[in-house]
Formats: structure tokens, sequence, C-alpha cells
């Protein structure tokens, strides 16, 4: 970002900025004690299902982890698009995040039932399900925000003095796929 | 004075009181908001206090028949839901959302859009909760809703579903007042009013944000997979299946003892506003009560296990908790005195907001000692589910928490409406709530050492119980007169003619320097700070704290 940009920036952005810190510290939390319901109930187990996955049971999740990671990339991208007054660039940013984030619910929904696993199966069953369904919706809930962006940065909405909603659905999507890396490694990975 | 030249004596005329319900409807204005929230919060207290009286004749004697077990477990699950989530956190966010802005001298919350979107998420909440009745019964399984009683096959019906997602919705209400809260007080401060000059009630409101955004995701958690569980097939709460009951547990203290602080803390910001100003002293340790309360907030979020002493967690565990529990007796004892060391040597003036600040102090002291009590590991063995438990939490909560609220009601109600509550009508209310309310719960202590369980519908005769449970009776409606006496005052008061005094109690901070009722814009001109006092610096030049003090 260069120091150009950084002073085009409306003097008030911080509140909004600091709202939005605010609701990914709640969500933070949120993810955080379903994580330790997870591994209260897993310890709790002496014959948790997925101590020892092979390669073959991981290679979807892995797949889904890397496209997810490249979306971030992209959000990124978009981000410093409009800073930059980039709005061709701007425009393909969203629309890759937001494809690749589409992409990704549908490999986790595929997953999911690939496995063979449902929702009642012993308590492991809920946890895919809670754990990834809930990661799931807020993948969604960003696509919702991408998408409404998208449409503005067609309008010709978006300035590098005008950015904060681009900004704000970047950082959301940053955390998404942040919560995705802890969830991965630990329905996954442990 | 005609109502005409009333409307000129105010120098904003009366617009707020000609005000058409379309106008309160679409109203995105910090201080109509607040009033939303304070009548509504009323009027859910009304009913959970209704519930209370029905408790209390069906206990009045041995082998009672005014209710029946199942009603009798509606009423009380419904009491406590509501006087928790619809009373004291609505009334506390109303009070917060028409005095922060004013406080910290800005013009209105940081989002007032969303301030008016958590306000109604918490109404149409309120209303869900309550609809259940209509289909097929009210939540019946206390208001902490164990696991599994709640799972499908022990309640069967939709009560808890109704439960659940009222539960989920007063979340998101709160969290999205609490967030507006935060941003507010952080980024619209008038000039000068630094973190040194906030009004103590403000850092109340601030700290108990913060543990609403960090303790409500996990009462979010607990109801989600409750939901799942009940609707999806899930296994989380059933240990057949590899879950556990406890996790319920867990889950819920994690949010629910910091949502004891969130209840009292800013009870104990609005007596340390109240106490200063007819005491004619400045708060007592103004860093230290700062302190303590953020102190409160970060222990309260390290005690949660101690409501599950008797669920046979390791000796570890249990010391941890019992330690941890002891400590925040500090901050709090903290606090006591520097309401003390407010009074002392002071020219007090024992008006009505005074009468129920100092009867906070005296009632809340017996709730707190009352929790040290049961921080010790055997003795919450002895009296765990027991009455004990009932006595301390209302001291807390009733006692400290509500008196603290109406001590506020009577404070604010000149600067909200113009006009003044009645004093005699103020002082009857208040003797009558509080010998009723000891009445009430100073027994409750007597029946949890002889082991009256809580949540029982009846009890046999012969136990020894009758008489105390007959004095609690009749206390219950000694508070209950007091508090008709409140709402008779607040009538009458309210059509007596306005006065609109600025600054009737000769106070100290911004709120009272705005007009009463404020103009919708607050202040013509922001307001610049110099001290923690910045009403009493203007009105004294010459003893200005930023004079004498800095």
């Amino acid at each position: 970002m260069s120091s150009q940009a950084l002073a085009a920036r409306p003097r008030d952005d911080g509140k909004e900025r600091t709202a939005l810190y605010i609701v990914l510290a709640a969500e933070a939390v949120f993810f955080g004690t379903l994580i330790l319901s997870y591994l209260y109930l897993r310890v709790g187990q002496f014959d948790w299902p997925f101590n020892h996955p092979t390669l073959s049971q991981l290679i979807i999740p892995a797949l889904n982890t890397a496209i997810l990671l490249l979306s971030g990339v992209s959000a990124w991208g978009s981000e410093r698009a409009i800073l930059e007054a980039r709005e061709g660039r701007l425009r393909l940013g969203l629309l890759v995040t937001l494809l690749l984030g589409l992409v990704f619910v549908a490999g986790q929904v595929f997953e999911f039932n690939r496995a063979g696993m449902r929702p009642s199966d012993q308590a492991f069953g809920g946890v895919f399900f809670a754990l990834m369904g809930f990661h799931a919706l807020h993948v969604l809930a960003g696509i919702v925000i991408l998408a409404i962006n998208l449409v503005r940065a067609f309008a010709g909405d978006f300035s590098p003095a005008r950015h904060m909603a681009v900004s704000l659905g970047s950082w959301f999507w940053y955390f998404v796929v942040a919560v995705w890396l802890v969830l991965f490694a630990a329905l996954f990975l442990i | 004075m005609t109502a005409q030249a009333q409307a000129q004596a105010h120098p904003y005329g009366t617009a707020s009181e000609k005000a058409g319900i379309l106008d309160w409807v679409m109203t995105v204005d910090h201080k109509k908001i607040g009033i939303m929230y304070m009548v509504t919060a009323f009027a859910f207290f009304l009913i959970g206090g209704t519930f209370a009286l029905l408790m209390r004749l069906q206990l009045a004697q041995p082998n009672g028949r005014v209710l029946s077990n199942a009603t009798y477990n509606e009423i009380f699950t419904m009491h406590g839901t509501t006087m928790i989530f619809l009373v004291v956190m609505p009334l506390a966010a109303g009070l917060g959302n028409y005095l922060v802005p004013l406080m910290i001298g800005a013009r209105d919350m940081a989002f007032p859009k969303l301030n008016a979107l958590g306000y109604w998420v918490f109404l149409f909440a309120g209303i869900f909760l309550y609809s259940s009745f209509a289909f097929g019964g009210a939540p019946d399984t206390g208001w902490f809703s164990y696991a599994p009683l709640t799972e499908k096959p022990f309640s069967v019906g939709h009560a808890m579903d109704f439960w659940a997602l009222a539960i989920l919705l007063l979340g998101l209400a709160t969290t999205t007042g609490s967030l507006n809260f935060i941003v507010t007080i952080l980024q619209l401060r008038a000039p000068g009013m630094t973190f040194g000059r906030l009004p103590v009630f403000v850092w109340t409101i601030l700290v108990t944000s913060f543990l609403a955004v960090f303790a409500l995701p996990s009462l979010t958690t607990a109801g989600g997979l409750l939901l799942l569980d009940r609707q999806v097939g899930t296994h989380f709460f059933n240990v057949a299946q590899g879950g556990s009951a406890l996790l319920w547990q867990h889950l819920f203290w994690f949010f629910g003892h910091p949502e004891v602080y969130i209840l009292i803390l800013p009870a104990m910001g609005m007596i340390s506003e109240i106490i200063p100003v007819f005491s004619r002293q400045p708060i007592f340790g103004y860093k230290a009560i700062v302190l303590s309360a953020i102190a409160i907030g970060i222990l309260g979020f390290t005690v949660w296990a101690h409501h599950m002493f008797a669920t046979g967690m390791p000796n570890a565990t249990l010391a941890v908790f019992s330690a941890d529990s002891f400590l925040i007796g500090v901050p709090t004892g903290i606090k006591i005195f520097s309401w003390l060391g407010t009074m002392w040597g002071g020219k007090l003036r024992f008006k009505t907001p005074m009468l129920f600040a100092v009867g906070f102090v005296a009632l809340f002291l017996v709730g707190g000692l009352d929790g040290v009590h049961l921080a010790v590991i055997p003795v919450d063995w002895q009296v765990t589910d027991s009455y004990y438990v009932v006595a301390h939490i209302h001291y807390v909560l009733f006692g400290g928490a509500i008196f603290g609220l109406f001590g506020a009601l009577y404070y604010w109600f000149p600067k909200i409406t113009g006009r003044m509550m009645g004093e005699g009508l103020g002082k009857w209310n208040f003797w009558l709530m509080f010998i009723g309310m000891n009445l009430v719960f100073m027994p409750m202590h007597v029946l949890g050492l002889l082991g009256m369980p809580r949540r029982i519908y009846t009890y046999g005769d012969g136990l020894g119980w009758g008489i105390w449970n007959l004095i609690e009776t009749i206390g219950a409606f000694v508070v209950a007169l007091g508090i008709l006496l409140f709402m008779v005052n607040f009538v009458v008061s309210l059509r007596k003619p306005a006065t609109y005094e600025a600054d009737p109690w000769d106070a100290f901070t911004l709120e009272w320097k705005a007009s009463s009722p404020p103009a919708a814009y607050n202040f013509a001109e922001i307001p610049t700070v110099k001290s923690l006092r910045p009403l009493w610096d203007e009105k004294h030049p010459d003893l200005a704290d930023w004079r004498v003090r800095e």
C-alpha cells in the first residue's frame, strides 16, 4: 500500500474499521468455543474415528484449503487494486474471490457427503457438520458481501478515497480463510 | 403556566412530547431508542414480577395449590429468563443509550441505524419468546437450561426451540448494541474527554460492552448446538452417543458468569454518578474504581466453573476456580470502599436517588459476601441448588442491579422529561422495596441451610419451612407495593407542569449541561472538557478541578 493511498483515506474510516474488528473478535470467540467443544468431546472419547486420517481422506479437504487460500490472495489483490485506482483489476479480483468461494463451499458439501458422514453419526458426525457448516455459512455471508461490492464496482462506486466496503469485505474474507486454516488443522491433521 | 407558555419556556420546544407513533418507530435518535428500551424493559419487569408473585403465592404454605407443577416450572423459567435478558440488560442498555452520547459530549451514537436495529431485534425476540405460551407451552427447564433435560427426548414440543432461538436473537441484539457503545466511546468523545476524565458510568458501559462481545458467543455456540441436537439429530449433549451434558454447563457458564457482571457493572456505574453528586464531593479513588471495573471484567472470565462445583470435577480444577472466585472479591471490595470514601465527610443529601444508591451498597455487600461463602467448596457442596443460592443471586441482582437502576431512573428522570419525580412517594417507594426485599430474600439463607431445594413447586408439612416461606411471600407483596408506588409516582410526575430545569441536582457531568429534555442534537456547541467534572468547572471557575487538582 503506497503512502499516497494511505493519505487519501477519509478521516472517519476508523469507526467502520473498529466495528469490523469487534465483530471479528466476537466471531473468533464463537469459533474458539466451537473448537474447544470439539476437543472436549474428542478427549472424552477413546475411539475417535479420525485419529489417523489416511491420505485419501485428506486429499479433497487439502485441495479445498488451497482454493480458499488462493481466494485470500485475490481478495487482497482487489483491495490493492482500488487503492491504486485500477477499477478493472478490482472487478476481476472480486469476481475471482467470489467464484473461488463458491467452489470451496461446493467442495465442502461434496467432501462431507463423499465421506459418508451424517450429522447424527455419534458425536463426531455432529462435530464435522457443525464446524464445517458454521464456517461454510460464514463463507456464504462473505460471498454476499463480495457480490454487493461487485455490483457497486461495476457501477463505478469505488475510488481510492472511497474504498471502505472493499476493504472491510477483504478483511472479513481474510478472517474466514484464517478460521478455515485452524479448522482444517483441528479437524483433519491432529 | 399554560401549555403554550411551557412550550416557549423550553428553548427547543416540546417536539419530543408531541411525537407521533411513527416518529418513534422510524427514529434513529439515541435518546428515543433509549426511552423505548427502558419502557419495553419495564413492561417485561412487570410481567416477570407478576411471575415472582405467583411463585410466592404457591410457596406461601406447604402443599400449595395455586399453580400446577408444570405451570410452576414454566413460571420460574420465564421469570429468570425475563429478568436477566429482557429487563436488567435492556434497562441498562436503554440508560446507556440515552446517557453515553450526552456524557461524552457527542451528538449521537456511532451507528444510529444499527442502534435502532438492535432495539427492534430485542423487542421481537422478547415477543417471540413469549409467543411460546400460545404454541404448546413456555420453556420449563430453568434459565440455564441444562442438558440433557433440554434434549428432544426430555423436552418434547417446541418450548426449548423457542428458548434457543430467542437467546440467539437476543445475543445478536446485545452484540450490535455493545459494538455501538464501544465505537461511540472510543471515537466520538468531545475534545479533552480523555480516558482519565470519562465518567465512571461510561467506563462501566465500555467494560460491560467488551464483556458482552467476548461472552455472548459462547451462549450462541451453546444455543446453536442445542438447536442442532434437537432439529438435525446431532449428539453434542447426548452422553450415550459420545456427547457430553457437562459441555453445556461449560459453554453456558463461560457466558453466564461474565453475564453476572454485565448485569451489575452498569448499575455500579450509575451509583458512582449518583453518590458524588449527593455527597458534594468528587468520587473517591477514580482510578481505583475504574481499574477495579476492568479487573472484574477480566477475572469474570476465569471463574465460570464455580457454578459447577457439584459436578465432580477434579480437585485441582476445583481449587483453581475457588481461588479465582475469592480473588474477584478484591476489586469488588475496592469499589465498596470507593463509594464509602466518597460519602465520608461529604454534605450528604438523602434524596431518593441517593437512598437507592446507598441501598445498593448495603444490599450488594450482603450478596457479595454470600458469593464469597459459595466460593468455599465445602459450603457450596452443602448448599448447592438450595435457596441459599437463590438468596445470593437476588441480593446481587435485585438488591444490586434493580436498586441501582431505580436510583438511576429517579436521578435522570428530570433530564429525560424536564420534570422532577415526587420525593414523598419516592421515599415510600424506596423503604417499601428495601424492607420488602430483605423480608423476601434474607429468610432464603435460612431455608437454604435447612435444605430447601430451589425450583421445587411445593413442599410437605412439618419440615419447618412454612413460616419462612410465609414471611417471604409477605415480603414479596411489600416489594410489589413499592413498585406500584413507583408507577403512581411516575404517572403523577409526568402530568405535573414541566420546569425544564437543565441541572436540578447541581450535578457534575456533561449530560446536565444539555437542556432537559435535550435537543435532538444534544449540544448546540460541542463542549471542551478539562477535568472529570466539566460542569462543576463551568459553575465554579475559581474552584475548577483542573485548576485545583491537575
